[in-house]
């Protein structure tokens, strides 16, 4: 009893010393543990103590009634109206605040690469320091799980769709031409620099009905709000010669860029494997502003201008000679202007924008005209309702209106389709572990004059504090192939329909994330030739077509990545699984498609080199065989490919020269001049010939390297990452 | 521009906080603090302030995290009793630095970071346009950026340098700001544009800016010039 005496004297000392009254109590998490160091104190006044290592405060006051405020880092602030003659002590429980850490985020079917969010599998900086992806974004996207490798075509082949079945959106808007123009079995690169972007979200499925018109996947891209460089720069590497300018205000910026590329230099010192008659040479520019109106708003435009010329002898077996002779010009013009803004401390935002693309080919074959272009304009907007705890309401419109041109032999074909979309998009969470996203997408295409309406459901829930599983459910549609609605236009939409199961964890950065899905496809396009199979890739469709085709996809990819194990070394280790059949096309039976290789496996390693300041990645890949078409073969589309593997490295290394800044970079590939196989075609069964002689088609060039460096000139320079 | 990748490099490098300049936020004695030379605020806020800043002053990085946590809720709570007063929000918001620089891991000092930038948030709305602000803008963005250099130093970099530069517009004559620059400058190899080299005349300049410098009152910001103190030392 003695303490309490003694506590109880000292109490009415102080009491009646000054009047005042004394605050005692505890402050704890839901859970009941001690928060120690939280801060109680009286609104508007000095009063207030910090609280000890039990979680206890104590303090005095000359107040009767004031309002007691307690905050602790990471948990929401606490307020109550108090009367402090109550000689209780209170007892405070504060409630975490929802964070990155502590709340579950939707995740399955998407990859991201953001600066903005902590918790990110990639960082945008990984997009260039990969080896293997030579500052191409798409090259960057086929090292990450649920992709498939085709090296002979371009695009993106994501968990058994085809190229065709992903679009790239910048911005919101789709990039009608987003690669350079494709030649006869060579891959083109993306036209858009990595460093253009602060964020990428590259979705493998069950995407949000915010994008449409894609039957596998998207690839997000969003533009950076300002430069980062300042001045003039020069950039010169074996393929081209660039010049670049940036400038910045306080709320505005500038950037201009133009080049000169022409792959003489390059391919005098690698070896091709292409009869180049003309050798690719191309020159371009961009002009980027960014504008911000107000504390909020923020306006963009972009515009670039570009124009390439190539010519080769490339192998086609259905020639006598064996090769046919293929010329183009590609002019390619794309602008987009964009304006975001937000209201009411942020509860209201607004993504607007406004994009317009003109793409030209004039291409011959021998001496036969396949010119074609395309145009697209494109409005889009939407407002998001931010609503209390982190939940949000979406809603969207689109509208475009796209042209398609093409001369087959001589013969003009067009095609114009309007097309207007509306999406809407809650998000809700059931507390901090549980979230569910209900979106719904209905489109109108004017040239099939058809509606189609898409549900979306996507809900995570946190198994732990560093993982969670995921699940989503989609249904998609996409116009089908504008060379079908040349001849029929009552086609319908093909469909695919989406379902994932994602588990990830993310801890100490380690990140560890495996992912099943099974993808239904329906209503896809079939033609009817009354021909054996013509597996000429540049064949034009030309027999009737339906709805009828069908097929599926299905398997799992595992992703981990290791920054933590090996001081200083950053690894990943991607594997993809994928088994798929379809019935579409010219198949009379379902079957494998030839861009399916059922193995992907790729391991990527990068090193900062502290000494030589200089920075150095290994890129391993592996693709399983793909099918191919073997007329000998009566079992359609039963026959392999051998395995495709590359091994390549890269590294940049910065320095100065007379106080300028200097970037040299380097980069082999496939070190190990593995002559890959990409695909086999085989010669027509001619007359009284030799029979039916298989060609291999692999790619450009085996063993090569790469060279190149760039300066700032400005004393302000600052290095160009997209050249590191 | 080109600290930004001084910075980025430099940050790759630094395996020791060496961002963690040791606290002391005067540059002499404490004592001076108690004569009442004070322009504005009542006697109780010139009271409570000094009090808070000699704890703060009686703090180093060795402190415990506990001490330095109840300097910035000292500072909260007086911030609260004046808000019309954007120095008690200033100190909280370098105490949360300087917490930055001792989480102990990323996520626990983005934690005390964001801490950090609602204060200095809460500072602006009382002061704009206030160079000590801008540099205290700067230093946490340096701060974010050393949190994980090389995947931070694009977006915090042109931070960091927009600090310093609107600092210089607001009073060139500021020394913390050469205090920023030149000692990440002295951690940046030299074959990037750092070293002693190019930090020495940039850390001179911000002991001659010192012996020039007079601070509003005895409340106002006087850290900087013991920190660079070991640094100088190189410069010989």
């Amino acid at each position: 009893m003695k303490p309490v005496y003694f506590l109880f004297l000292l109490l009415g000392v102080t009491l009646s010393a000054s009047a005042q009254s004394t605050l005692t109590g505890r402050v704890m998490d839901q859970k009941g543990r001690a928060l120690p160091g939280a801060n109680v104190f009286l609104q508007g006044t000095y009063d207030g103590a910090n609280t000890d290592s039990t979680g206890n405060f104590r303090f005095t006051s000359a107040k009767d009634t004031a309002t007691l405020l307690v905050s602790y880092i990471g948990y929401e602030p606490f307020s109550k109206k108090i009367s402090i003659g109550q000689s209780t002590p209170f007892t405070i429980r504060l409630t975490e605040t929802a964070n990155e850490l502590n709340t579950v985020v939707i995740t399955a079917g998407s990859f991201e690469a953001s600066d903005e969010k902590r918790m990110t599998m990639l960082k945008p900086m990984d997009i260039v320091t990969t080896a293997g992806a030579n500052a191409d974004i798409t090259a960057a996207m086929n090292l990450l799980p649920g992709t498939q490798r085709v090296g002979e075509q371009t695009g993106l082949f994501v968990r058994g769709g085809s190229g065709e079945e992903a679009k790239v959106v910048i911005d919101g808007m789709i990039v009608q031409n987003p690669y350079f123009s494709s030649m006869p079995d060579l891959q083109s690169r993306g036209r858009f620099q990595p460093f253009m972007f602060k964020g990428t979200s590259f979705s493998t499925g069950g995407y949000s009905a915010q994008y449409g018109q894609a039957l596998s996947s998207v690839l997000l891209l969003n533009t950076t709000d300002k430069t980062q460089n300042e001045g003039l720069g020069v950039s010169i590497n074996l393929a081209n010669a660039a010049l670049s300018y940036d400038h910045a205000t306080e709320n505005s910026s500038i950037s201009a860029t133009g080049y000169y590329g022409n792959l003489k230099p390059l391919f005098s010192l690698v070896r091709q494997n292409m009869d180049w008659t003309h050798v690719p040479e191309f020159a371009g520019s961009s002009l980027t502003y960014r504008l911000q109106p107000s504390k909020t708003g923020m306006l963009k435009f972009y515009g670039m201008y570009s124009n390439s010329r190539l010519g080769m002898n490339f192998i086609d077996p259905s020639n006598e000679t064996g090769k046919t002779a293929f010329n183009q010009r590609n002019g390619n013009f794309f602008t987009t202007s964009t304006y975001t803004d937000s209201w009411a401390g942020g509860r209201w935002s607004l993504n607007s924008g406004l994009s317009y693309s003109y793409d030209t080919d004039a291409t011959t074959f021998d001496v036969y005209d396949f010119g074609r272009s395309s145009e697209r304009l494109q409005g889009r907007a939407v407002l998001t309702r931010l609503l209390p705890a982190n939940n949000s309401l979406l809603l969207g419109t689109e509208a475009s209106r796209v042209t398609y041109r093409n001369a087959v032999a001589g013969t003009q074909y067009a095609l114009h389709d309007n097309y207007g979309a509306v999406f809407v998009e809650s998000q809700t969470y059931l507390g901090r572990n549980l979230a569910v996203q209900l979106g719904l997408r209905g489109e109108y295409s004017s040239v099939i004059s058809r509606f189609n309406l898409a549900p979306r459901i996507s809900m995570a829930y946190k198994t732990g504090t560093f993982s969670q599983v995921s699940l989503a459910y989609g249904q998609f549609y996409q116009t089908p192939d504008y060379r079908y609605l040349y001849h029929n236009t009552s086609l319908n939409y093909e469909r695919a329909d989406h379902l994932i199961l994602n588990y990830q964890i993310i801890k100490n950065k380690r990140t560890f994330r495996v992912e099943t899905f099974y993808k239904n496809y329906a209503q896809l396009v079939r033609e009817f030739t009354g021909q054996p199979h013509d597996a000429n890739p540049y064949r034009f469709p030309i027999g009737r077509t339906d709805n009828s085709g069908n097929g599926y996809a299905q398997g799992f990819d595992i992703f981990w990545r290791d920054q933590k194990t090996i001081k200083g070394l950053d690894y990943w280790v991607t594997y993809s699984y994928v088994d798929s059949k379809r019935l579409f096309q010219q198949f009379a039976v379902a079957a494998t498609p030839t861009f399916i290789s059922n193995h992907n496996i790729s391991l990527i390693g990068k090193r900062y080199f502290e000494k030589i300041s200089t920075n150095m990645g290994l890129t391993y890949t592996i693709s399983s065989g793909r099918p191919y078409y073997n007329p000998t073969n009566e079992n359609f589309l039963a026959d392999r490919t051998p395995m495709v593997n590359n091994l390549s490295f890269s590294a940049s290394h910065i320095t100065r020269i007379k106080k300028n800044l200097v970037v040299l970079y380097t980069s082999v590939d496939n070190i190990l001049n593995t002559h890959n196989v990409f695909t086999y075609r085989y010669t027509p069964d001619r007359n009284g010939g030799p029979g039916q002689t298989r060609y291999a088609v692999g790619p450009q060039s085996y063993r090569s390297f790469f060279v190149g460096g760039m300066i700032m000139l400005s004393k302000k320079a600052k290095v160009n990452v997209n050249d590191l | 521009m080109k600290t930004i990748l001084i910075l980025a490099i430099t940050a790759l490098v630094a395996t020791s906080p060496v961002w963690a300049q040791p606290i002391q936020t005067g540059s002499t004695s404490a004592g001076s603090i108690q004569t009442g030379s004070i322009q504005t605020g009542s006697d109780q806020y010139k009271q409570a302030m000094s009090q808070a800043i000699s704890t703060m002053q009686s703090r180093s990085e060795k402190s415990p995290v506990s001490d330095i946590l109840a300097s910035a809720n000292q500072f909260e709570r007086i911030a609260n009793a004046e808000p019309k007063e954007w120095l008690p929000r200033y100190y909280a918001s370098l105490s949360y630095v300087y917490l930055g620089f001792m989480g102990k891991d990323e996520t626990e000092k983005d934690k005390y970071l964001d801490q950090a930038d609602k204060n200095l948030k809460a500072a602006e709305a009382i002061a704009p346009d206030n160079d000590e602000l801008a540099v205290l803008k700067a230093y946490i963005a340096q701060s974010r950026m050393v949190v994980d250099p090389m995947n931070r130093w694009q977006q915090y970099g042109p931070l960091f340098q927009a600090g310093l530069e609107k600092a210089k517009s607001l009073n060139a004559n500021n020394p913390r700001i050469y205090v920023l620059e030149g000692s990440s400058l002295m951690y940046t190899p030299e074959q990037f544009g750092g070293g002693p080299g190019n930090a020495c005349p940039v850390l001179k300049q911000a002991t001659e800016k010192f012996s020039t410098f007079k601070p509003a009152n005895d409340l106002a910001p006087m850290w900087g010039q013991k920190q660079i103190e070991p640094l100088l030392a190189k410069c010989k």
